[in-house]
């Protein structure tokens, strides 16, 4: 067989092939690049050119749209799921240095006596991401703001890589093992409420969301409800604020008294 | 096809063949064109150009930022609905928008790939982040839609639904001359 | 002429081993998401269970059917021991180690990615691997095609190459390039990212890639289906095949058109010009041509058969057929399979359709009819048709075979049409569960239920035909003869060199690729702001 048998216009096979497809493809080409952005109405091209280039898909930036900020001050905080990742015993050993400073309510081995969060193991972009909004003011306590005031980027990144070294030690505050709530283990689909361990680690780990296992319930039902009524906005673009809003009272303290009462075993940590 | 064996040679075969393989055509080709005629003149078409953003930074700058989220009444009295989708909700959690409107919503991912499918409508776009959606819509009547995320997005998938609420377009009208971006966040 | 029985018959038990492992997670699916089950308390379950059927089903179970078919072809049509019988060895227990490695990272719950991959969502390097390795098996495969094609037409210049291995050559040719696009994906953007090389990956590109493979992935699959609808289904219920020459542009016609159309999967997404979507529409609907060819010339070739059998009248044929042989209860019920598969089809086809059912479960239900349905029941079909002869024995009890299929066919009709309507009526696919107590979404739950129920009947049907491939290895020997395909009406003594060879098509279905791809792939690929950060799954 002969290439030049086949590839020839004298082949009828060839030119139907070759006269379909490409007539195929001009014509749908018209018609997709040219007849339809024009057929509809509401579109406006600057020319047929910008017609054309918009149909095949040139990527253009979304246009800057002047917003004005109202409200409070939110987050500014820019998270990836890798940033921070494998930090280097300079970093963890300066964050020790700067963590003597949070001993006393964070406790020495990074497990609270009081109701102030447990920070041992604790994932590390969490840590960094709430020393940045406490220090921007998206999030606001009399304690802690002025403790993150002067920190800069990297003493942030040192204690959160000090702080996620830190092994898990059990908890101050143990009651008896709790059965877990419908709303821990379920959520509650229609109304936008995922389990919690899909972000809070037992299931997987989002970017910037904590651990909870084993925090004080009263703080922990304490950020929900002040999620829930918008006292606290520094959660980027609402993610915890429209779970929160969703619970009811009562869930919200099964959630904490569930999460105050477990051991810190079933976290998974992150890379 | 009631094509006797043995009677007719291969010059009927393929005859009939050739007039089978006409019909195919005719039968694909008014397929197509009812296609590209409806879409034009009564239904929808896909979103005119492709818009890229910076998923990570959404909440910095441009029209993604939070204030900037939910329904605006534009001056040519169309609306524009804004919103992103996050694992695992959207932001706002429910739409507000009026009946009997041209509608404009316009959307994109802060992580993973989601899409927002509103029940009951042909409203159906997938997020992708990185990229804009923009889906051009109507509602007809009052009422209350459950959106879904349409796409796996990890874990928590099964637990992201959203809301849209659609009101009177006078009501709407009402709440929109105070300002800001409207939702039935909390209603 | 079958003389590598071994091979054939390694990649058939092992296709249809994992087909009923996958088939049972399958139906554990169905089961914990429906209103007959409380919700399952760990999500990452379902989804672990949704990734492993999904492999399987796609990439392990219908290539090893395609390759073991294939080789089988190979030797029977063209009456040649196979060539190159250590690479098919080779690339069988590539496919695996492949699955194995594919498998096991799945298993343990670190790729719960789903078969589709999706990034930005990372999983677990070896589950990418894994998929490739079945990819590359695969490939060995298409080359000892190509070969054994070329070691024949050397032996018998310019005589037409048998229909069978005609359409088993396309089909491999098909799959080698079609698997490209999902190849380019995973080592150009997903691999570096799995293994930590890079962090960012530009999720829309990954989806135009996958387009490309997705697509014409579902005609690969049809490939074994269509040759036995051509070359076995005439001659096992007696009749003939009514157009050879048909057959052949029917084959031509999908590896030239099953390719550049992939974008309608990706009808709704933000990254694709809307001309270009145009443009795959319309070569969408183009598909349905080799379809409706097919249709009329297995519907007239059946109809010789039943008149040769005395059957009368315009429709009155039909009650003359052998519907007491499996292979006629198999085609006759892939075609009403095929047939509302195709419907439905259709309307995906359509942009504007499309977005009332985008991702709904209606999706779910459309490629299940068509795959699960129209298209497995083939294999079954092929399966029974070869084992005698891949065994040297008779199938045990024909009524089994019979029971088999109807189970088969009811099933999916039970399984698919509900799972269609719910997803007119809005239910996301690939969700672990849903709350049939909203009042939204109640009048879901009845659909849901009977679902499960033809879900049930699947696995009775896939575990009896298990069954029956098993108990056949102990019957008493008998002698099948040679394996023989169909012949044509009118025997085929020359055929044009360009429906005898493939070099014409094969530069078509590239050139198209290139009209229809490149610039949605360029364009992006060009660009580096594009790139998002990767979100890595069950993160540990």
């Amino acid at each position: 067989m002969s290439a030049r048998e086949l590839f020839t216009f004298r082949n009828p096979y060839f030119s139907a092939g070759v006269g379909l497809a490409a007539g195929l493809f001009v014509l749908t080409a018209l018609g997709g690049f040219i007849v339809l952005p024009y057929a509809q109405k509401e579109l406006k091209f600057a020319g047929l050119w910008d017609a054309i280039c918009s149909a095949a898909g040139v990527p253009q930036r979304s246009a800057s749209v002047p917003t004005a900020k109202v409200g409070p001050r939110l987050s500014e905080a820019v998270l990836t799921p890798t940033m921070l990742a494998r930090p280097g015993q300079e970093s963890i050993g300066r964050g020790a240095t700067l963590a003597q400073r949070c001993a006393i309510c964070h406790g020495p081995t990074g497990i609270s006596r009081a109701d102030s969060p447990n920070l041992a193991g604790q994932y590390a972009s969490v840590i960094y991401k709430e020393l940045l909004d406490f220090r921007s003011g998206a999030r606001s306590n009399a304690v802690m703001s002025p403790f993150a005031v002067d920190l800069k980027d990297q003493d942030m990144a040192d204690l959160a890589a000090y702080y996620a070294y830190l092994p898990r030690l059990p908890a101050y505050h143990p009651t008896p093992q709790l059965p877990r709530p419908r709303i821990v283990i379920y959520g509650a689909p229609v109304r936008g409420i995922a389990p919690c361990g899909s972000c809070h680690g037992s299931l997987d780990n989002k970017t910037g969301s904590p651990w909870l296992e084993g925090q004080s319930e009263a703080y922990l039902k304490a950020q929900l409800q002040a999620f829930a009524s918008g006292r606290r906005t520094n959660d980027i673009s609402q993610q915890m604020r429209n779970i929160a809003r969703a619970m009811t009272p009562q869930e919200i303290d099964e959630a904490a008294a569930y999460y105050a009462s477990q051991p810190t075993e079933i976290v998974k940590s992150t890379d | 096809m009631t094509v006797e064996n043995g009677h007719q040679g291969a010059e009927v075969a393929a005859r009939t063949e050739r007039r089978w393989a006409t019909i195919s055509v005719i039968i694909i080709v008014v397929l197509a064109v009812l296609a590209a005629f409806a879409g034009i003149h009564q239904v929808t078409m896909p979103q005119p150009r492709v818009e890229t953003i910076d998923p990570t930074r959404l909440h910095l700058s441009g029209e993604f930022v939070e204030s900037n989220l939910g329904s605006v009444l534009e001056p040519t009295g169309s609306v524009t609905v804004r919103a992103i989708g996050q694992q695992y909700s959207f932001t706002p959690a429910c739409i507000l928008v009026p009946a009997q409107t041209p509608i404009t919503l316009r959307a994109t991912s802060a992580d993973v790939v989601h899409g927002i499918l509103v029940q009951g409508t042909n409203v159906n776009t997938m997020l992708v982040p990185g990229y804009v959606s923009e889906q051009l819509m109507r509602f007809e009547k009052p009422g209350d839609h459950l959106m879904p995320c349409q796409e796996f997005c990890s874990f928590g998938h099964e637990g992201m639904w959203g809301k849209v609420k659609v009101i009177d377009k006078e009501e709407f009208v009402a709440k929109a001359k105070s300002g800001g971006r409207l939702s039935c966040v909390g209603e | 002429m079958l003389v590598n029985r071994k091979l054939v018959l390694a990649h058939f038990w092992l296709a249809f081993a994992v087909f009923g492992l996958a088939l049972f997670l399958g139906a554990w699916q169905m089961f914990v998401r429906s209103p007959l089950y409380t919700w399952i308390s760990d999500p990452e379950w379902y989804y672990r269970s949704l990734t492993a059927h999904g492999t399987v089903m796609g990439y392990v179970f219908p290539t090893l059917v395609a390759m073991g078919f294939g080789y089988a072809i190979s030797e029977s049509a063209l009456k040649q021991p196979l060539v190159g019988v250590r690479w098919a060895w080779a690339g069988f227990w590539l496919i695996v180690v492949g699955a194995v490695m594919a498998m096991v990272p799945v298993a343990l719950g670190r790729a719960s990615v789903l078969y589709t991959f999706y990034p930005p969502l990372i999983g677990s390097v070896f589950y990418y691997i894994g998929v490739v390795l079945v990819v590359v098996g695969s490939w060995i495969w298409v080359a000892l095609m190509s070969v054994n094609l070329r070691v024949w037409r050397r032996e018998h210049p310019g005589e037409p190459v048998p229909l069978a291995m005609f359409a088993n050559v396309a089909g491999s040719y098909l799959w080698a390039w079609t698997a490209v696009g999902a190849a380019l994906e995973l080592l150009l953007q997903i691999i570096p990212v799995a293994l930590g090389w890079r962090t960012t990956i530009d999720a829309g590109l990954a989806r135009v890639f996958f387009s490309w493979t997705l697509h014409a992935i579902v005609y690969f699959w049809l490939m074994p289906t269509y040759i036995a609808y051509y070359t076995i289904v005439p001659r096992a219920i007696g009749g003939r095949l009514y157009s050879d020459t048909m057959g052949r542009i029917a084959f031509i016609l999908f590896l030239v058109v099953a390719m550049p159309i992939g974008i309608h999967h990706t009808f709704a997404d933000p990254q694709v010009g809307a001309g270009f979507k145009f443009i795959h529409s319309a070569f969408t609907a183009l598909v349905a041509l080799p379809t409706l060819l097919t249709v009329f010339t297995i519907c007239a070739s059946v109809e010789i058969a039943a008149r040769l059998r005395g059957g009368r009248g315009p429709f009155g044929w039909i009650g003359a057929l052998p519907w007491d042989n499996p292979i006629m209860l198999a085609v006759a019920f892939s075609f009403v399979l095929l047939g509302f598969g195709g419907a439905g089809g259709l309307i995906n086809m359509s942009y504007q359709l499309d977005t009332t059912i985008h991702n709904t479960q209606w999706i779910t239900g459309h490629f299940h009819l068509i795959f699960g349905g129209a298209i497995v029941i083939m294999y079954f079909a092929i399966a029974y048709d070869l084992w005698p002869h891949l065994t040297g024995r008779a199938l045990p009890d024909l009524r089994l075979v019979r029971a088999q299929l109807w189970l088969w066919f009811v099933g999916m009709i039970v399984t698919t049409f509900p799972w269609h309507w719910v997803g007119i009526l809005g239910m996301p696919r690939r969700m672990a569960y849903y709350d049939y107590s909203d009042p939204a979404i109640s009048p879901q739950a009845f659909s849901v239920t009977l679902s499960v129920i033809g879900a049930f009947v699947l696995l009775i049907s896939g575990l009896l035909f298990l069954y029956i491939l098993a108990t056949a290895h102990r019957q008493p020997a008998a002698d099948a003869g040679a394996y023989r395909f169909s012949v044509p009406v009118h025997p085929v003594h020359t055929v044009p060199l360009a429906l005898n060879s493939f070099a014409i098509w094969v530069a078509l279905m590239i050139g198209l690729t290139v009209t229809n791809y490149a610039y949605p792939i360029l364009t992006l690929a060009a660009r580096s702001d594009t790139s998002v950060p990767a979100v890595y799954v069950g993160a540990q």
